[in-house]
């Protein structure tokens, strides 16, 4: 009888299996997701950065502020006197500074002298009262420049200005009509500073925004168009795979059908043929050997043809069942004088794609036994569980190590274990040098 | 010189001083209390000068005023304190009463500041002077 075409194969995910798997998987909707999420961290990045930027601005303003008011304001108003605490030449300059130093929101003017003492303030309970200076306001009333930094309202030269909240102090040399470096120490509210942050950070914003939602609107059709093509080209893919491989299937059907029905056919005839011309010539005791022998070879000849029909094309394991494919798959190995055992418990329940999947793990599993194990023994063992089927084959060969010689580095088992897998079970492989591997293979649940 | 006096806050030290210098009609007329100190006095011609100063948050609020009671007159002034030259500048009287007034506000400096006021009509050579310690 001619091999029957196998109609329990396992069944590998298509397209349409994974469009079934879910609409996160679509691409372009991971695009979407991807640029709103990368729409969202780079709005949080840049608002720091900006903000950053923008803060940093708005203390450079104030501190040109101070510098442009110090130099073009105080420092030529400053009369001759004023240094050394005259009383009227104090009152010309704090007329001054009312009127025209405290704009701009600053909040208070300080200048001091090399040795810390408050020489003029518009607080003028200040006046004369001596704090020191820190080392950068001493290098800024010696060197010049400018510097800026929240004022420590814990300080008592600050004590006045407790009512004012948070404040930015900035601090430019000056010189006294006399040449005398001075220190001009302007505040300003630290909120001035955040809302000018705020404003121009405000003014990025949606340009950053825009920018980025312009972005995905202009890419996500592009990337519409790309996802449907590579869509197409899957779909293309599995056509032609699944052609290649029916194609593939019916030059092995037409190849075992044709070794069945012929060399098979002629090789059992001729063995029937030399096992009865042998015992009809019993009186020639060498020939009958000889026959008897050349039976024999074409016996082992015959089981080997029909273990290669079952590589060649795997059984219908429905007609002929489990434990049968199995029988054939192993006779090759008892042959070889391995000895082989087969355990195959009731797989009615089983359905049929499970069963397939068994039939191509027990496949694989005892070809690598078999070619790379050497074992004396081999075990093939296919236990029903409650929802479920479980193969097991155990060699005790030359076994492997798993850390030096990973098992899914060979193709055949990464396609079972990727076979496995998309079926929802699980493959073990367990194996150490001289200790045999074992390979356990588990479908449906436990 | 003729001098009056008037007391704008009138206190129990401040009365006992008047009545002890009231008779002495060459000085100027003082009155202090509550922060406030005032001086009045006649200048060197026809008109009176006053000189004010109270305390104002750390500042010292000075107002002179000169009543010539002729409109239209200028006048150049100033405003010292303790010996300097705080303020200066020109005034011309108004009318109906024929007087000018400014006010400046000077630092309270520390101990007790002398504050004094000068006024001249170059026209007629008039000049009023007057002062306080606050």
């Amino acid at each position: 009888m001619a091999p029957q075409p196998a109609q329990q194969r396992p069944r590998t995910l298509g397209a349409a299996d994974l469009r079934r798997r879910g609409a996160w998987l679509n691409p372009v909707l991971l695009f979407v997701a991807a640029g709103a999420l990368a729409v969202v961290v780079l709005l949080v990045v840049l608002s720091w950065f900006s903000t950053r930027a923008a803060t940093d601005q708005a203390i450079f303003d104030a501190r040109s502020v101070t510098v442009v008011v110090a130099h073009s304001v105080a420092e030529p108003a400053m009369p001759v006197g004023l240094v050394e605490g005259r009383a009227a030449s104090v009152d010309r300059f704090d007329r001054t500074v009312l009127s025209r130093l405290l704009v701009d929101r600053i909040v208070r003017i300080k200048i001091w002298d090399a040795t810390g003492t408050i020489i003029y303030s518009d607080k003028v309970q200040l006046i004369g009262e001596a704090f020191g200076l820190g080392a950068d306001e001493q290098e800024i009333l010696a060197h010049g420049g400018s510097a800026a930094d929240v004022s420590d309202l814990d300080e008592p030269e600050n004590r006045f200005e407790r009512g004012h909240g948070k404040l930015l102090e900035v601090y430019t040399q000056v010189h006294s009509p006399s040449g005398q470096p001075l220190l001009f120490e302007a505040y300003f509210p630290y909120s001035d500073v955040t809302q000018r942050s705020a404003d121009i950070a405000s003014e990025f914003r949606p340009i950053t925004m825009a920018g980025l939602v312009i972005f995905l609107l202009l890419s996500s059709p592009l990337v519409l168009v790309l996802a449907r093509r590579l869509d197409r080209s899957a779909a293309d893919r599995e056509r032609l795979l699944v052609a290649a491989v029916e194609a593939s299937d019916i030059e092995r059907r037409r190849i075992a059908r044709d070794l069945h029905d012929g060399v098979v056919q002629e090789l059992a005839g001729i063995s029937f043929t030399l096992s009865a011309t042998a015992r009809q010539i019993h009186e020639q005791p060498e020939m009958t050997r000889t026959l008897d022998s050349l039976g024999a070879g074409v016996r082992r000849s015959l089981r080997a043809l029909r273990s290669l029909l079952v590589e060649i094309y795997p059984p219908d394991l429905r007609t002929q069942g489990l434990p049968t494919a199995l029988d054939d798959l192993l006779a090759p190995s008892a042959a070889a004088g391995v000895d082989v055992s087969v355990a195959v418990e009731d797989t009615s329940k089983v359905s049929p794609d499970q069963v397939a999947l068994v039939w191509r793990g027990a496949q694989e599993a005892v070809r690598n036994a078999i070619r790379h194990g050497r074992p004396r023994s081999l075990l093939v063992r296919v236990s029903a569980l409650p929802a479920g089927v479980q193969l097991e084959v155990r060699d005790d060969g030359v076994g492997f190590d798993p850390a030096v010689d990973p098992p899914y580095g060979h193709f055949g088992l990464r396609s079972i274990r990727d076979l496995v897998e998309e079926a929802g079970g699980s493959l073990e492989i367990s194996s150490a040098p001289d200790h045999g591997t074992t390979f356990r293979m588990t479908l449906g649940e436990t | 010189m003729n001098v009056s006096h008037t007391i704008v806050r009138r206190t129990a030290a401040t009365a006992s001083v008047v009545l002890a210098f009231g008779a002495l009609s060459a000085l100027p007329a003082t009155a202090s209390g509550g922060g406030g100190v005032e001086h009045r006095g006649n200048c060197s011609m026809n008109a009176d000068w006053k000189l004010k100063a109270k305390a104002d948050n750390g500042r010292i609020e000075v107002e002179a005023e000169v009543d010539s009671n002729k409109a239209g007159q200028t006048w150049t002034w100033r405003i010292l304190h303790n010996g300097g030259v705080s303020a200066r500048g020109t005034a011309t009287t108004q009318p109906p009463s024929g007087s000018f007034q400014v006010r400046r506000l000077l630092v309270n400096a520390a101990g007790t500041d002398q504050i004094g006021f000068r006024s001249t009509n170059p026209a007629s050579g008039e000049t009023c002077s007057g002062s306080l310690r606050f």
